[in-house]
């Protein structure tokens, strides 16, 4: 156990000094990567925040407290990309239907330790989540929170069980592509695209069948609307507060169950479209 | 023409490489974004308000003909895909010209977003009781010279590409994001804060989604907005042709 510890944090510590590398090389490709990814983080929230001013809030939220939330979930979204971002490690659909997996098993690193840290961007990846602590800290002065040691802990466990959800849910759906390759090689984008589009808005306008859809099958109120209730002091309701982390538990342990039958498979079959040459026919 | 309608033809057979799982799921997404952008509009605006001129009812028809008709308010060429993946070059070797060949590609591959998602949605939307009638007739003028123009734009932002040495994700990334809110597709401008949308409404950006839709909505004036169109088209198409001939020698690309 300590071992495999030790061993995690060494292979993250090599992908950090990849990824440095990748920047260091060619700094002015690298910078504008960064940039481009600021905007683009900045940018896709900015629609909702700027309706959230015009009409001084949202639904049951204030101008600020939409801001709070879209900075939550920049933030959240920002840390996935950081962690899971590179390799498409969090893209798994990719991997599979490409027949990469045969490159992961040769490696004599476990499967699951190479899913965990090849993802690791920490330099060229970390513009998404850098914007939102600074969109999040801006909304937090702003409401004048009080931050308890306590109170950040369940940022960090909220942000933690995003990232849970959403690579539960883009594995649940990669999974599928052990078994149709070609179809489904995009399905986990899908996935992470889908939870994305909806994931930054306020639900408050849904009925209250859609929420409960949204909070648990479909979770999109889990990427932001639900941890920031929480955080925010707007739910008094003490089970509410496990939902989030409870939820990640389940989408990760339900993906990672079928991710491993759909190994079998693959162990049995492989995929017909790898070459020796490369992969994709 | 019967070149260019070979292309096209060809291209909505290709236009979907991953199948129709992958297809229905894009579709899938458009529709749930759609359905926030709904949820959103109905929580902000009670019903009977009115906010520049454009009532609730108007504001649904307005994100619902934008995402239906998303591939013709924002042209997306394949010249910057086939630029990073070494594409491109082979249009050299053929004998028609480049853009003509990108514009027979674009054209075709808008047939099946359109037909299973944009046909099917603004028929619901009728169905609905939101129906997408327009409130001016100078909407189709205006939504052929966005057509036009978004070509010119999508020809620059493959030159700005080659210019940063095919740098695609970043130039994608980019791209999605100013023309989300500069085109006026994802929020009307007449929506927007502090005025801004009246600076932005006339932009080379602005004019593509944003006045085809307001004329749509029946908030526009046609004159101002199909002036602005008029003169963007007319300053856009020699600078993307003078861009595109500047830069081609500088492609570099992966192939492979």
């Amino acid at each position: 156990m300590a071992g495999n510890i030790k061993r995690v944090f060494r292979l993250y510590g090599l992908y950090a000094k990849m990824d440095w590398l990748l920047l260091s090389r060619d700094m002015r490709t690298g910078l504008l990567y960064i940039f481009s990814d600021w905007i683009s983080a900045v940018a896709s929230v900015m629609g909702i925040a700027l309706l959230a001013v015009r009409f001084e809030g949202i639904g049951e939220l204030s101008a600020d407290e939409v801001l709070w939330m879209l900075g939550f979930f920049t933030m959240a979204d920002g840390f996935t990309m950081m962690m899971m971002g590179n390799c498409n490690n969090l893209w798994i659909s990719r991997v599979v239907g490409r027949g990469q997996v045969d490159h992961m098993l040769i490696q004599p690193v476990p499967l699951w330790m190479q899913l965990l840290t090849g993802g690791f961007l920490p330099f060229t990846g970390s513009s998404g989540f850098l914007t939102g602590v600074a969109l999040t800290v801006i909304a937090t002065v702003r409401l004048g929170l009080v931050m308890t040691p306590g109170w950040l802990l369940l940022l960090l466990t909220y942000m933690l069980a995003r990232v849970a959800v959403a690579t539960g849910v883009a594995y649940l759906a990669g999974t599928a592509a052990f078994y149709r390759p070609v179809s489904c090689e995009e399905l986990s984008t899908v996935a992470l695209d889908a939870l994305n589009a909806a994931g930054k808005y306020p639900l408050a306008a849904l009925p209250v069948w859609a929420q409960g859809l949204f909070l648990t099958a479909l979770p999109v109120g889990l990427m932001a609307y639900l941890p920031s209730l929480l955080l925010l002091g707007r739910i008094d309701a003490p089970a509410a507060y496990v939902w989030p982390v409870a939820a990640g538990a389940a989408f990760l342990s339900l993906a990672g169950w079928l991710f491993r039958k759909g190994l079998k498979h693959y162990a049995r079959y492989g995929c017909p479209r790898y070459k020796a040459m490369g992969f994709r026919n | 023409m019967k070149a260019f309608f070979a292309t096209a033809r060809l291209c909505v057979r290709n236009s979907s490489e991953f199948g129709l799982m992958n297809t229905l799921g894009e579709y899938l997404i458009k529709l749930i974004a759609l359905a926030a952008q709904w949820m959103v509009w109905r929580a902000v605006l009670p019903e009977g308000a009115v906010v520049d001129g454009m009532t609730r009812r108007g504001m649904l028809i307005y994100v619902t003909v934008s995402s239906a008709l998303a591939p013709l308010l924002d042209v997306r060429t394949p010249a910057s895909g086939w630029l990073h993946d070494g594409t491109l070059l082979g249009l050299f070797q053929r004998p028609r010209g480049v853009f003509g060949q990108l514009a027979a590609h674009t054209a075709g591959g808008w047939l099946i977003p359109l037909g299973l998602y944009g046909l099917p949605l603004l028929l619901l939307s009728a169905l609905l009781g939101f129906a997408p009638v327009p409130a001016s007739g100078w909407f189709f003028p205006s939504l052929l010279l966005c057509v036009c123009q978004g070509f010119a734009v999508d020809y620059l932002f493959a030159c700005l590409q080659m210019a940063i040495r095919n740098a695609d994700w970043a130039m994608y990334v980019l791209r999605g994001a100013l023309t989300a809110l500069l085109t006026g597709a994802l929020i009307p401008f007449a929506a927007l804060p502090w005025g801004i949308g009246r600076w932005l409404d006339l932009s080379p950006l602005g004019t593509l989604a944003g006045a085809p839709l307001a004329l749509l909505a029946g908030i526009g004036d046609p004159a101002r907005l199909i002036g602005a169109q008029v003169f963007w088209n007319i300053t856009l198409w020699p600078l993307a042709l003078w861009a595109f001939r500047a830069s081609r020698e500088r492609m570099v690309s992966y192939g492979g």
